[in-house]
């Protein structure tokens, strides 16, 4: 069977109840998780995922990736009514699609943005089923020095791309590496760090540790400002009239195809670099549309192209995380680094093998993707005067339930009370790494890469003790300098936006008096 | 010498990173391969330690830059929002802690209900009787509903309690 019968063919099995209800409910949840500002998409997958461990792995998936995608598009309808982008990846939509509300076109602005995120979606969606198996193939020429290298290339490239500081970015990325060494050495077996404490010895699970520092993380900042927002949720509209001509919303997105293709374009990009997802993708694209457009002034003032911008990226971006998770076993973003535990959950590694070795899963998931992305805009269609009133649901009533599917998260992982203290001690430093404003993604990052970086080390210099090889080797040699380098641009941008900062700071000073 | 929330975090870590690096001496030697158990570990440990050694310079650097300035309230008051409430946040985290302690004791249901009403009062006291009723209900839903759909339907099965045997 060819590549695109095979595509079809699970299609077709997506497509029967089995998968299909899982994939539904995913979507629902997504749609929901993502129009309620403050719950982000990372916080849906991780409250779906406990829902998953009782199913086949393509069950699962099919559910996980139903949330990517609606939470992608679920974002932009309280961007776009609210002005609140309801996860981080809307936060673009708000520029226009907030303005064109007020003028009164709340419909067409909502639609816009989720006939984009279709559109933008299938192209990313075409890209990852064409890009997917070269990326294999070419992960597949890697040896213990590239694969090092490669880790270390994506750790650098979050750590210096995530937050303000570049050294707390690599700083939260060291700390996820420490993580990683506790527990049995990966040669000798040796217990490292444990501290007599036997519940150690197997080092910390991946899941707990990623539901604990995003649990809190995230749900923490809303508890702080309970009370203090009442009135602007008071003043927040209940009800709107959403009706449009989908065919005059069509035409919006498609009479400028090259924008299209190249924020789709910028978005894929984005979502194959490690860990940055779509809360870059969607402000980049929308800075390039901006900078492409014949009306740049007309940016910000409520006009089509800003929400295509927006959405076409950010749900391009999700295909591209998922290309990069299945080509190298990288997450593209913290909903791909939990799709990948979930995996591990189910005895799957992905990574340039996974193809050939997890066809039904593989193609499950371009299938599960293909067909998420009409069902998204289903569920919008069907259901847009309930999602008006969820995202109205009090915090008081949503955080107690939302800790609480943590709690079975890490529990239904080993049925283990361990890995909900586990879950706990990770709540409280993410919690404290936010207060720190310590980026959370690089930790992420090196929580699921560490073991691999460790592993690879030791299998190449036991393989040639040379150590110069990491080096010498042009593939390895090549990552270790882009590495190198994106530490230093990172920098170099750094200081440059302070030394702009304090100019303004000083301009603002001198006004004053 | 006064340190904010960054120095204090370099602080935390540099210690964390002194701790680990002191436990690795008691890790063995290499045997036969070349790097031994204690070599990664250490390479990450320094890693972390330099780090924060950066971290807190640069944040003594910027007190002494503020100091010299002494104009950081102004600034700050003007782009000041609402005030956070740490005392919800505290409230938050002992009532989570106490609930994961007690799940074992009183098993998940009963202490499940507990934590998502008491969690609900405290993030937010009812205004009227019908308010209560609607928190009680879905205190009551999410434990019975997680209960049984994670144990019938997705073969998880839930800690039972010492304590109340349910």
């Amino acid at each position: 069977m060819n590549h695109y019968e095979l595509l079809f063919t699970h299609i077709g099995t997506v497509l029967h109840f089995q998968y299909l209800i899982p994939l539904l409910v995913g979507t629902i949840a997504g749609v929901i998780g993502g129009a309620l500002p403050g719950v982000t998409i990372t916080m849906t997958v991780i409250v779906v995922l406990p829902f998953t461990f009782g199913l086949d792995p393509l069950q699962g998936l099919a559910a996980m990736i139903g949330v990517y995608v609606g939470g992608s598009a679920g974002g932009s309808i309280t961007a776009s009514l609210i002005g609140i982008p309801g996860t981080p990846s809307a936060v673009a939509t708000t520029f226009d699609g907030f303005p064109m509300t007020k003028k009164g076109e709340a419909g067409r602005s909502v639609w816009v943005g989720v006939w984009s995120a279709l559109i933008g979606g299938a192209l990313g969606g075409l890209c990852l089923i064409e890009l997917t198996g070269p990326f294999a193939s070419l992960a597949l020429q890697f040896g213990p020095w590239e694969f090092f290298s490669l880790f270390v290339f994506a750790l650098s490239m979050v750590a210096g791309l995530v937050g303000r500081s570049v050294t707390k970015g690599l700083l939260s990325g060291a700390i996820g590496l420490i993580v990683t060494i506790v527990g049995a050495d990966p040669i000798m077996g040796v217990q490292r760090f444990t501290l007599g404490i036997h519940q150690l010895e197997g080092g910390f699970p991946f899941l707990p540790v990623l539901i604990g520092i995003f649990a809190f993380a995230q749900l923490m900042p809303d508890v702080e400002l309970i009370g203090a927002d009442e009135q602007a949720i008071a003043a927040r509209p209940t009800q709107m009239n959403l009706k449009v001509s989908h065919l005059s919303v069509l035409w919006d997105i498609l009479c400028r195809p090259f924008m299209l293709l190249w924020v789709t374009i910028i978005g894929i990009v984005i979502g194959v670099l490690p860990a940055i997802g779509g809360s870059a993708a969607n402000i980049m694209a929308y800075d390039q549309a901006k900078k492409f457009s014949k009306r740049p002034e007309k940016f910000g003032t409520g006009i089509p192209e800003g929400i295509v911008a927006s959405e076409a990226s950010n749900s391009a971006n999700v295909a591209g995380s998922l290309m990069m998770i299945m080509a190298f076993g990288i997450p593209g973003d913290a909903v791909t680094a939990v799709m990948l535990g979930a995996l591990t959950v189910h005895g799957i590694q992905p990574g340039p093998l996974f193809i050939a070795q997890h066809p039904k899963v593989a193609y499950g998931i371009y299938a599960s993707y293909l067909v998420a992305l009409p069902l998204m805009v289903a569920v919008i269609w069907v259901g847009s005067r309930l999602w008006m009133r969820i995202i109205m649901m009090p915090k008081a009533m949503l955080i107690p339930i939302v800790l609480v599917l943590c709690v079975i998260g890490a529990y239904a992982l080993g049925n283990s009370m361990n890995d909900v203290y586990v879950l706990a001690l990770f709540c409280v430093i993410g919690y404290a790494m936010v207060k720190a404003r310590i980026p959370l993604a690089p930790l992420i990052l090196g929580v699921v890469l560490g073991d691999q970086i460790e592993s690879n080390m030791i299998q190449a210099v036991s393989t040639d003790a040379d150590p110069w090889l990491f080096l010498t080797r042009p593939i390895s040699g090549g990552l270790l300098a882009a590495s190198v380098l994106s530490i230093a641009l990172a920098v170099w941008q750094h200081n440059r936006e302070t030394k702009r900062l304090a100019a303004a700071a000083e301009e603002e000073f001198d006004t004053d008096f | 010498m006064m340190l904010s929330r960054d120095g204090i975090a370099g602080l935390v870590c540099l210690a964390l990173s002194i701790g680990l690096f002191a436990l690795t001496f008691g890790l063995p030697p290499a045997v036969m391969v070349p790097v031994g158990p204690a070599f990664y570990p250490r390479v990450v440990i320094l890693i972390l330690g330099i780090l924060s050694v950066i971290l807190i310079v640069f944040d003594v650097l910027a007190m002494q830059r503020q100091r010299a300035a002494a104009v950081a309230p102004r600034a700050t008051a003007a782009t000041a929002g609402p005030a956070p409430n740490y005392r919800l946040v505290l409230a938050t985290f002992v009532e989570f802690g106490v609930y994961i302690l007690l799940i074992p004791l009183l098993g998940f249901r009963i202490s499940t209900f507990l934590f998502v009403l008491l969690l609900e009062i405290t993030l937010e006291w009812p205004r009227s009787p019908r308010h209560w009723i609607v928190m009680i209900l879905v205190a009551v839903a999410t434990s019975l509903v997680c209960f049984y759909v994670f144990e019938d339907y997705l073969s998880v099965l839930l800690p039972r309690g010492t304590w109340s045997g349910m």
